[in-house]
Order: structure tokens, then C-alpha cells, then sequence
């Protein structure tokens, strides 16, 4: 297995980074971010996206920083789930992703933007060849989707981070800088449904950092995962969780949000169940159960689809069980 | 004294040569450890099970000690030379091209293209190399590349030499290959059935028209008893193929020397079969070619076949001139596989209502890939390698192995046995169920006894079974657990029995030729030179053969060092399979450090003047037993031993005793002693999520005599990670276009640290009386009873009897679902949690265990036992063997007509008949 050839670049400041990606996108040249490398070096081994030109984010300082309502785009995953004073369900994410070593090297701005995953995609350059190409990697060979036969319009690669959602129900804030400036936005509007292009950023634009707002603390939560093994596995399914009791009253002024990771493209905040929820002063188990028919996963990862579907259910219970009881 | 010649100049015999007493790292000897010497020399060994024939040799040096394994440091410290580690100057490298397809025809290779790229030196296809080669001889189907059509996804096509991986890689890309694409087969239900073009074509020995490559009938025993079987077990099980998951991928170096002979660098578990097919397709002689085994890093049986790509990296240097390295990738070496076989095993367990088994009814349907590989052994392991421990009335056996487009199966761990013993002991659990006793209890009272001849005919030496699984149940507190812990709690027991070593050596005849030979040579430095052909994986062959000579010869074990790796220094040896280096190596070691000793001891007896049998040896000395202080040390006698001829050298083999029966396929299964296993697993399965997780294993193996704890240790503890791969997660998915889907280490499941549990390793000591020092195997064997064990505690934890391995969780939760169904339950952590309330059966058994308990121990003290043929338990005269004692005893290789009316999956085979035989039906 052999990384091909690339130019690395390895700027220092922001502005630095943006004028290099700014001359790529001007010279109509391929270039890739790289930050931890735990994602995109194997992909490169496998010869999936490979691109010339390579900007290291790693020797930019601004982007390592770390505080209770900051995390920086470079921020190890290993010093996040460390972390005293992050929120236990982001530490509970973190601690989970991967092992140790890659939690040494993989950012928080990496396992973002991580690149989408499928069966039929993850794999060595002869493998791909074997099933005549896969329609996210190898493009220009105008391979179907090998998932869902006949249908070229949306790639269904699984989205497996697990940072996503515990930040996602924590309202968490994503800044991206690029050629055009910077701009800001909650994290769940920065993905886009499609296995390839997954998310807001514009070519030359990378991920600054996220803010989460100060009453982060005031928020009960957990995140449960699911995975063959407890080490290395991406999620075969995760839901994050969060509620908090905003009045003296408890059965008053409820706020519960639920999102979920590695069952489709995207991860996803499903406010429309807990809105309904909350209004319906539904039980637990009535949240779990509607959040198992709000996903649809595909057969592209390790489970099945209709497990994951199940298991869901059962994650959402577990998730949710630090509240009491029912929502009224 | 000798005669000095004056005035000679050096003073031959004056000089200190080297002081007497040194050699190793302590300056002085030591006294011999009482403790390691068995009461019957006159040490305080206890000798429970009684003597050996090998007692008499122990000196208290290093067997039995936990000895670190002797190449351990050159690993640790990174200097241990792997195969992708061997860097000859001037090297090229090699990559091979794979098939893209499943099944196709080769209509053309156009590589002019490629050729022209800079860089590349050579590009060779199949055309030139079209010399079969294969492990079995009886199985050759393999080629360098593929000649005329490629079988499987990964199949080689052509390979290339550059001066680097990227032009090597830049080349394959512009080699242009023509295929006709033809009909995949990747179900091995369909590969019974005649096709137009079958996977491969055996001429008149072809099954028909079929992918059928072996099939095998056996019908042993009274089936009387099994026709009104109180109880039976019966079910259709699924197991999932697995790959080793060595840490280390394929790699090879071929260096064409100077001398024009061939260097071959590979890490290979079998350096010998692979010298001979370089043979065959190089056609050169085997004097031509040295094969170097290099630190090997992982093999299982992963790295016991000959390979392609040896031959490939060979073809490449002999054409440029230049060293070639070739070194996989990890999908590679999945494409090449020979992992576990792919099964549907029917099993069917039947009891009488004394609570004994009157037949065993097993169906096995293996799917080989493309390949035969180990194959043709496989299918027979299948089968005859569940007729002990236990003592039954009969045995049918069906078994076919079938070609598929898939990556070859072959031999791993536990070669054969793995998947059957499951099912076995997944039945005995079930049945124990039924009849509600213990499951303990219930095959502590059907066991063999020692000295004991199986249905089929093996030949059982020693056996540990019942002290494996009593020492099991007491270490688990299995008596407070089975069926008493809480829903989704569990605890289950699984047993294992493997051959120690194949009594056959595959390619001659052993009543000719032995297993294996150990050649010694000893200077006056007085380290002792080991050259064996014994081919160290990691499993520690090196050590055992190293500790054996220095037992013997009380020497210190850093004096000894191994000579192992060329096979230009290495007299022939069968390599590292089926478990037979230690029973092997280790006796052909003692054998030739016996030669050794009886020269020392010569030597001592004649400078000292006392009668040769009244001397020991001890640690760098000998002398009198009853008066040490008359001796001399190593040095002084082996200086002795030495005038007038040099260096000491000394030749030992080891030749299995002629066993077993005559029927065809007799020989598959026999060993010239068998290892005995029995674990408990304590299991967590969370009933709303299906994950099983195991929190603690109890493994007691039976291995002979431990040699080395550690290492036995070791490979139990190993053996339990492997096997829990296979019950839990490790699987080689297939999508539904027949790609395999996970040919990295990512998606194909190898447990981590946090899926292992605490194992402790429970050693039983049989004392077998023809293994060295009474040692067996701790290889293979320890693996087998980890499956069953997790299974039947999955059950005891929430009332599931798994069919199916490995037991994903989504698996698991359909079982879980489907139980829920049945029984109307909403919440899964209301299943039904199994309870056991003892039958009046109980009371009978443990009699019964307690009689042979007895019986065995007897057994095993006497040395003018009788003998004991399997059926006594069925009121059959224990001397007789049980085919001339009764009249309706069936012992049959070919199915009857009857049977072929309604053939069973595997069975169903033998519908076909073999193109030889057809011809001849014509001719009539």
C-alpha cells in the first residue's frame, strides 16, 4: 500500500493557510486539508480522493485553543475527553472515538468533517476496480452507487463521528474562515445531505473552531454509542442527548433536544420529534420509539440497517434514562 | 595422561583452553534441584500418574521452568528480522496483479505497454510457469499465476519487478488483460450441483461435473441404539469463514547468490514444502535452492501452504538478475486466505436413557474456495476429530468440501476440529438440558479412559480430561453459578480434544522416513549447536527443542543455541502444523542428545574410574550419584569426548508407531497422542442489545507435561483471544455480489483489549508415555473449547442456543426477537432466565463418573493394562474390538443406496459419481 506523492504545505497563521488554498482554487489546482491525518492518510493509502497538494493545518497556533465555551479546530479528540472543564457528554463522545492512539493525533475539526464512510468505498484501489468503481471516489469512471442500485444523485456513505451530536445537542456554534471571510453557524446547519459533499465548507474554507454558549452547564445529558468492539470502531449508531429544567417547576419549561450520528449521510438534531414530545408530554420509551422510524440507515456499514434502526431505539432509552421518568 | 611430545611448542593439553565449570552465565555449578527430579531417580517430583520413559534423563535444568522463549530479545528489541525485514543490496521490488473478476477466462495479456515504462525489469505472466504445485500432494491445483482462467477476486495474474513500488504499482495499472467473464459461484449449497464449467478440472478423479473437490462417508457403530434414543439433540448450524489475523502481512525476498543457487527469505510455517514446489516450478533441483525461514510473525496455519507469490518473487529474480521483495498488503493476505473454512454443519446428538450417547450424526459442508489447499485433511477433521473424548455407540459421518470463487480456505488453529467440536458440545449442553442434569456431570461419566482405542480406531494414550474438567468446575465455582445467576448473566463449559502431531507425514511413507530429525554438534566451546528444520512461528519451537537438550545434558539453556532457519543447515522437517513440533522435535532432540550424553558420561567414567551407570549429570557436571564429589565437569569430559575426533555430533529422529485402522481415510485424525481441553466461560449478554461480553474464562488443558509454563500459558491465553474472535466478532463478510467486503483489519473484527477477559490458565499434566517428557500439545487444542464454552454460557445467561457463529449482536437480537414472538413477551428483559432442577438421571451419572473415576486412574498406573476398544460402555467385552463382537457393527466408507435416497446436505456429494467410474459404466 503506497500514499501517493503530494506537495505538503504547512502554514502558520490562518491567513496564511487561506491565501495558500486562495492560489490553488485561482490555479484551478486539487488540494486537501489535513489536520490529525488519521482520516485522510488512509483514504490516501487507498487511493480514494487522492489529491496533489496537501496544507497541514497543524503548526497554526490559533486554532489549538481550548476553554470551556472554545474548542479549537486542532484541539487533539485525547486532550478534549481530558478536559476538565468541557461538558461531560462531549468528553463522554470524545473518550469513545477510536483508541488512544488515534485519539492522540485526530482533532475535533477532523472527526467533524470526517469524510463519509461505506463498505464499498473504504477499500483498496483492486477492490474497487472488482465492483467497477464506486460512484463517491472514482467519479469519473461514472460508476453507480453500489448501494442503492440506479441512482446517481445522492451518495449514502454513513456519517461515523461521534462529536457531532453531543455538540450538535448542546448548541454548539461553528466558525469557518475561507477566501470569502469568516462566517458562523449552529453545527447543525453545516452539514448537507449527500455522502459527498457532506457539509457547507466551500473549496478553501476550513473549520476555525466551535463556541458553545455559557449555560452549556445548566444542560443534563449523555451520549450512548453503539459498536461491535469498544475500542477502534466507528459508530454503528449514536445518540446524543440533552434536557434541562429551566423553571423552579419541573414539569414546566422543559428543554430536550436529541441528536443523532452514523445512520445516514449527515448527523442530525431531531427537534420535530422532541418538540412533539414536549407538547405531547410523551414518555421515553414514545420518544425512543419515534426516533427509531426517523432514521434511515443504509446497508453500508458493519450492521445491518434494520438493527441500527432497532438499536436506536434502545440507545435513545439509555440515553435519556439520567431523567426522570416521564416528561411531565 | 597422555604422553606429552617434548619440546613441542605449544604444548597441546597444557593450555587453558577454557576453564572447567564455565560456560553460561553463573561461574559455578549448581546443585541439581531436587524438586525437578522425580521421586522414582531419587528426587521429590511427585509422579501422580507414574513414570516416564524419559525420566531418567532429567537433570533439573530447564524443563518444566518457565523459560522466556529463547528468541524473545532479538523481537523485543527490534532486531528480530521479519520477512519484509531482509534488505539485499541492489533489490527490486515485486507487486502482483489480481483479478478484478470472480470467475474468468484469461483470453489474452498485452504488457508491452508496461514493459516500456522505465523502471520496470520484468513482467511475467502464467503462460511460462504452467507447473502445478499445491501443500497435499494428492491435491496439486495452483499455479504461480493463473494460466487459463482466474477463480477468485485476487487471483494472480501477472507479477512485476521495479527498481520501486510506484513504478512496480505504475506498471500494473498498464497491464492489459482480457477476460471472458464466466459464471461465479459463491454459495457452496450450489457448488453440489453439476455446472458447465467447474472451478477446477481433476480429470477422471472429478466428481462429476460438480465443484465438489473431497467427499467423505463414514459409518461406524451399532446404529440400533440411536433408532430408539431416549434424547437428541439436533441442529443446522451456520459458521462464518475466518482468517488468522498474523500480525505480520506476507512478505518474500528470492535472491539468485553468486553461486547461481536460489535464496528464498519467507516467513514460512513449512520451509519444506515450499522448497519442494519451487522445485517443481522452477525445474530445478532441490540442492539448487536454499529456503530461509525468517522470523515469522503470526502463521495459525495461515502461512503452512506453499504460495504463488513465493514462486512469483523466484520467477522475478531469476529473470532480472536482482533481488526481489514482495511484501502484502493487508488485503492480500486475505486474498489469500487459507483461513477457517466457511460451514453448514448438521449435528445430531442422541443419548439412550442411561444418559449415554448412542450416535453422533454430523453433516459437513465446507466451503474450500478456490483452492484446495489443506482441503482434502479438513473434511476429514470434520468429522473424525469428534469422536473422543467421549465413549459412542456409533458414528455417521457425511463431509464435503466444495470449491467456490471465493479465497482458498485451508488450515487454521485447531485445523478442522473447530467448527464441529462447537456443535458437538453445543449439543451435549442441549441434550443435559432435556434430561436436565448437570452438563458436567454428564460427560465426566461418559468419558474414554486412558489407553484407549476411539470408534474409529485412534489410538488414545493419555488423557486429562476428567482432571481438566474437575479442576475447571472447581476453579469457576461452577456448582454456585450453572443456572443460578441472574437473567443475562451466564455461565457455560465446552471441551476440546486435538491430535498432537498428524501421524502422517504427507509426503512419504513413515515406516520409511521419520517426522522429524535433530541434528547436534557440540566443540570445545562446549555450546551446544541445535540444527533443526522445526520452524519457529512465535509458538516457541526453538525454545522447546533448545530446552530439551539442555535438560538432558544439564546445561544451562544459554548455552544451546538453534539453527533453524536454511534449509542448506537444517536436516528435513514437516514445519510447524497440525501440532507436532514439540511431541516431534522435542523426542527427536532427546534422541540425539541421548547419543551425546552416553559419550560423557563415557568420557567421566573413564577419568574418574567408576562404571558409567552410577553417574548423573547435573548442571555442568557429572558425577556419582551417591558421592558427588567424585566428578568432573561438562568441559573436562567433553574435552575427553572430544580427543581424537573433534567437535561431537549427533543425529535423533522421531517415527510415529504404526497405529490406527485400515478403512480409507484411516489415517486422517491419527496422532501418536491426543490433548485434552476443558474451559468455563462467565458471560454478560445485555438482552436489549444483544452484545455479549466475556468477563472471565477458566481454560484447563491437558498438554502431557508442561515443558515451559509460560508458554503454555501463553498459548492458552492466546488461544482464548482467537477463539473469541471466532464466537464473537471476526467474519469474512461476503456482499451480495460475492466481494469480500472487509479485507482490512478495520472491518474484519479482531477483539481488542477490552473485549478480552481474565483467563486463567488451568495446566493438567497426563503424563503421556511417548511424548517427551511426557509433553503433549498446547497449540491447537486450547482454542476448540473457548466457542462452545461462550455458547453454552450465552444460553445459560439468557436462554438462547446460538446456530450460528460469530454471535454478532444483531444476530444474537433476531434470536432474542424471535423468543420474544413465541413466547409473547414485550420487554426482552422478561426472557425466560433457565433454571435447572437435577432429574433422577443425575444420581446415575455422577456414580458412573465416580466408577471411572476409578477405572481411569487404574487404568493409568497399570502397565499391563488390557486393552479398551470404545462400545464397553455399551456392555461390549472392553478386549475385543467391537466389529468382531457384534453382528450388526457397521463400519462402512461408501453410502448405501439407501442412504443416497435421502442424502443429507454434504451427503449429497456422493450422488455424483467420479468420471473414472463413469467411463467404466459406459464400457459395461
Amino acid at each position: 500500500m503506497k500514499t501517493p506523492p503530494f506537495k505538503l504545505f504547512q502554514p502558520k497563521t490562518i491567513e496564511e493557510a487561506i491565501s495558500i488554498s486562495s492560489n490553488f482554487i485561482e490555479n484551478n489546482e486539487q488540494f486537501d486539508w489535513i489536520a490529525g491525518g488519521t482520516d485522510l492518510l488512509p483514504n490516501y493509502k487507498w487511493h480514494l480522493n487522492t489529491k496533489p497538494n496537501v496544507i497541514s493545518l497543524a503548526l497554526i497556533e490559533d486554532l489549538f485553543h481550548l476553554d470551556s465555551t472554545h474548542i479549537g479546530a486542532m484541539v487533539r479528540l485525547h486532550d478534549l475527553a481530558n478536559f476538565a472543564d468541557a461538558h461531560p457528554i462531549i468528553k463522554k463522545a470524545a473518550a469513545s472515538i477510536a483508541s488512544v492512539l488515534i485519539r492522540q493525533s485526530g482533532t475535533v475539526g477532523g472527526n467533524i468533517a470526517l469524510d463519509t464512510r461505506c463498505f464499498w468505498y473504504n477499500q483498496a484501489e483492486e477492490w474497487r476496480r472488482s465492483i467497477e468503481w464506486c460512484h463517491k471516489c472514482d467519479c469519473d469512471t461514472s460508476a453507480d452507487c453500489r448501494v442503492i442500485a440506479n441512482q446517481n444523485e445522492l451518495c449514502v456513505a454513513t456519517y461515523q463521528a461521534d462529536l457531532a451530536p453531543s455538540l450538535m445537542v448542546l448548541n454548539a456554534q461553528i466558525h469557518l474562515c475561507g477566501p470569502d471571510g469568516s462566517r458562523d453557524m449552529p453545527l447543525s446547519e453545516f452539514f448537507e445531505l449527500d455522502g459527498i459533499k457532506r457539509n457547507v465548507l466551500k473549496k478553501g474554507e476550513i473549520i476555525t473552531h466551535l463556541t458553545i454558549s455559557d449555560d452549556a452547564n445548566s444542560w443534563e445529558g449523555d451520549y450512548q454509542k453503539l459498536s461491535l468492539r469498544e475500542s477502534w470502531d466507528f459508530p454503528e449508531a449514536g445518540v446524543a442527548a440533552a434536557w434541562r429544567y429551566s423553571s423552579q417547576s419541573p414539569s414546566e419549561g422543559l428543554e430536550l433536544r436529541i441528536a443523532t450520528t452514523a445512520l445516514e449521510s449527515i448527523p442530525r438534531l431531531h427537534n420535530n420529534i422532541t418538540n412533539e414530545a414536549l407538547i405531547n408530554k410523551s414518555t421515553i420509551d414514545e420518544i425512543a420509539a419515534k426516533l427509531r422510524l426517523d432514521v434511515k440507515p443504509v446497508n453500508n456499514t458493519t450492521f445491518p440497517p434494520n438493527y441500527r434502526k432497532k438499536m436506536v431505539e434502545v440507545l435513545c432509552k439509555k440515553a435519556l434514562d439520567g431523567m426522570k421518568g416521564e416528561l411531565t | 595422561m597422555s604422553k606429552e611430545i617434548k619440546g613441542y611448542r605449544q604444548q597441546p593439553g597444557k593450555l587453558p583452553f577454557a576453564k572447567p565449570g564455565s560456560g553460561g552465565r553463573e561461574p559455578f555449578s549448581k546443585l541439581r534441584d531436587l524438586d525437578m527430579i522425580p521421586e522414582s531417580e531419587g528426587g521429590k517430583r511427585p509422579q501422580p500418574k507414574g513414570k516416564n520413559r524419559h525420566d531418567h534423563l532429567l537433570t533439573g535444568s530447564s524443563v518444566g521452568r518457565r523459560t522466556p522463549l529463547v528468541d524473545s530479545n532479538w523481537k523485543v528489541t527490534g532486531q528480530a528480522k521479519y520477512g519484509d525485514d531482509i534488505r539485499i543490496p541492489n533489490e527490486l521490488i515485486g507487486r502482483i496483479l489480481r483479478s478484478p473478476h470472480h470467475y474468468a477466462k484469461i483470453r489474452s495479456i498485452d504488457t508491452s505497454e508496461a514493459e516500456a515504462i522505465p523502471g520496470v525489469l520484468a513482467i511475467e505472466t502464467g503462460q511460462q510457469h504452467t507447473d502445478l504445485f499445491g501443500v497435499l500432494p494428492v491435491t496439486k491445483d495452483e499455479h504461480a499465476m493463473a494460466v487459463d482462467k482466474v477463480r477468485h477476486v485476487g487471483d494472480l495474474v501477472a507479477c512485476v519487478a521495479a527498481e520501486d513500488e510506484a513504478t512496480a504499482l505504475e506498471a500494473l495499472r498498464k497491464i492489459k488483460v482480457d477476460y471472458e467473464i464466466l459464471k461465479p459461484i459463491h454459495n457452496m449449497k450450489k457448488s453440489l450441483d453439476d455446472v458447465d464449467e467447474p472451478i477446477h478440472d481433476r480429470g477422471k478423479y472429478h466428481i462429476g461435473q460438480s465443484n465438489v473437490q473431497k467427499r467423505v462417508f463414514q459409518e461406524f457403530g451399532n446404529f440400533d441404539g440411536m433408532k430408539k434414543a431416549h434424547a437428541s439433540s439436533k441442529e443446522k448450524w451456520k459458521f462464518a469463514g475466518v482468517n488468522h489475523g498474523f500480525t505480520e502481512p506476507h512478505a518474500v525476498v528470492a535472491n539468485w547468490e553468486p553461486s547461481g543457487r536460489l535464496t528464498l527469505y519467507t516467513p514460512q510455517q513449512v520451509p519444506h514444502y515450499v522448497h519442494r514446489s519451487l522445485a517443481d516450478v522452477l525445474k530445478i533441483p532441490m540442492h539448487q535452492i536454499n529456503v530461509h525461514r525468517t522470523f515469522v510473525g503470526g502463521g495459525f496455519g495461515g502461512k503452512s501452504d506453499p504460495f504463488p507469490h513465493e514462486m512469483c518473487a523466484a520467477i522475478l529474480a531469476r529473470k532480472t538478475g536482482r533481488p526481489v521483495r514482495i511484501t502484502f498488503d493487508r488485503d492480500e493476505v486475505f486474498y489469500t486466505n487459507r483461513g477457517r473454512h466457511p460451514s453448514h454443519i448438521e449435528m445430531n446428538i442422541h443419548v439412550d436413557d442411561n444418559a449415554r450417547i448412542c450416535g453422533i450424526e454430523t453433516d459437513a459442508l465446507i466451503d474450500g474456495g478456490a483452492f484446495a489447499s489443506f482441503g482434502h485433511v479438513t473434511t476429514y477433521y470434520n468429522g473424525v476429530l469428534h469422536t473422543a473424548p467421549y465413549e459412542i455407540g456409533s458414528f455417521h459421518y457425511t463431509g464435503a468440501r466444495v470449491w467456490t470463487n471465493k479465497p482458498a480456505s485451508g488450515a487454521m488453529r485447531g485445523h478442522g476440529a473447530v467448527n464441529s467440536r462447537c456443535a458437538v458440545e453445543l449439543g451435549i449442553d442441549d441434550i443435559c438440558t432435556q434430561l436436565e442434569v448437570d452438563p458436567i456431570s454428564f460427560r465426566l461419566a461418559n468419558l474414554l479412559p486412558p489407553h484407549s482405542s476411539t470408534i474409529t480406531g485412534f489410538r488414545i494414550t493419555s488423557i486429562g480430561m476428567r482432571e481438566c474438567l474437575e479442576r475447571v468446575r472447581e476453579a469457576c465455582d461452577w456448582e454456585q453459578k450453572f443456572r443460578k445467576l441472574p437473567l443475562g448473566h451466564g455461565i457455560g463449559i465446552g471441551c476440546g480434544f486435538f491430535i498432537s502431531g498428524s501421524g502422517l507425514p504427507i509426503h512419504w511413507d513413515p515406516n520409511k522416513f521419520p517426522h522429524a530429525t535433530v541434528h547436534l554438534k557440540i566443540d570445545m566451546d562446549g555450546g551446544v549447536t541445535i540444527h533443526t528444520g522445526a520452524a519457529d512461528i512465535g509458538q516457541g519451537s526453538d525454545t522447546v527443542v533448545a530446552q530439551s537438550v539442555s535438560e538432558v545434558l544439564g546445561l544451562p539453556i544459554e548455552m544451546i543455541r538453534v539453527k533453524s532457519r536454511d534449509s542448506d543447515t537444517s536436516p528435513v522437517d514437516l514445519g510447524s502444523y497440525s501440532s507436532r513440533v514439540t511431541f516431534m522435535n522435542a523426542n527427536a532432540a532427546i534422541s540425539a542428545a541421548i547419543e551425546i550424553r552416553e559419550e560423557l558420561l563415557k568420557a567421566t567414567a573413564e577419568i574418574c574410574n567408576v562404571d558409567k551407570e552410577t553417574l548423573v549429570i547435573g548442571d555442568r557436571r557429572i558425577y556419582q550419584k551417591k558421592d558427588p564429589a567424585v566428578g568432573i565437569s561438562y568441559l573436562e569430559a567433553l574435552h575427553k569426548a572430544q580427543e581424537d575426533r573433534g567437535a561431537l555430533v549427533s543425529s535423533g529422529s522421531y517415527r510415529t508407531p504404526p497405529m490406527g485402522g485400515v478403512h480409507k481415510g484411516a489415517a486422517a485424525g491419527l496422532a501418536p497422542a491426543y490433548s485434552f481441553s476443558a474451559y468455563a466461560a462467565e458471560v454478560k449478554v445485555d438482552p436489549e442489545t444483544g452484545i455479549t461480553k466475556v468477563i472471565k474464562v477458566w481454560a484447563a488443558h491437558d498438554c502431557g507435561r508442561a515443558l515451559n509454563p509460560l508458554s503454555v500459558e501463553g498459548q492458552i491465553i492466546g488461544s482464548c483471544h482467537m477463539g473469541l474472535g471466532q464466537v464473537l466478532t471476526e467474519e469474512m463478510k461476503y456482499g451480495r455480489n460475492g466481494s469480500l467486503l472487509n479485507p482490512n483489519l478495520l472491518d474484519y473484527k479482531i477483539p481488542t483489549v477490552h473485549e478480552m477477559p481474565e483467563v486463567v490458565p488451568i495446566i493438567v499434566e497426563s503424563n503421556d508415555p511417548e511424548g517427551p517428557f511426557g509433553a503433549k500439545e498446547a497449540g491447537e487444542g486450547p482454542l476448540l473449547p473457548i466457542l462452545p464454552a461462550v455458547c453454552n454460557a450465552v444460553y445459560d445467561a439468557i436462554g438462547i442456543r446460538t446456530n450460528e457463529l460469530p454471535i454478532t449482536p444483531d444476530k444474537l437480537y433476531k434470536q432474542i426477537e424471535r423468543k420474544m414472538k413465541v413466547l409473547d413477551i414485550k420487554s426482552p428483559l422478561d426472557l425466560p432466565n433457565p433454571t435447572l432442577n437435577h432429574s433422577e438421571l443425575q444420581k446415575a451419572l455422577d456414580e458412573r463418573a465416580n466408577e471411572h473415576k476409578i477405572r481411569d486412574s487404574e487404568r493409568k498406573l497399570n502397565t499391563e493394562r488390557e486393552p479398551y476398544y470404545n462400545g464397553t460402555l455399551f456392555g461390549k467385552i472392553s478386549t475385543i474390538p467391537p466389529e468382531e463382537q457384534d453382528e450388526n457393527w457397521t463400519l462402512s466408507v461408501t453410502p448405501s443406496e439407501e442412504y443416497l435416497a435421502n442424502p443429507r446436505l454434504a451427503g449429497s456429494a456422493w450422488k455424483h459419481q467420479e468420471v473414472r467410474h463413469m467411463n467404466k459404466g459406459d464400457d459395461a
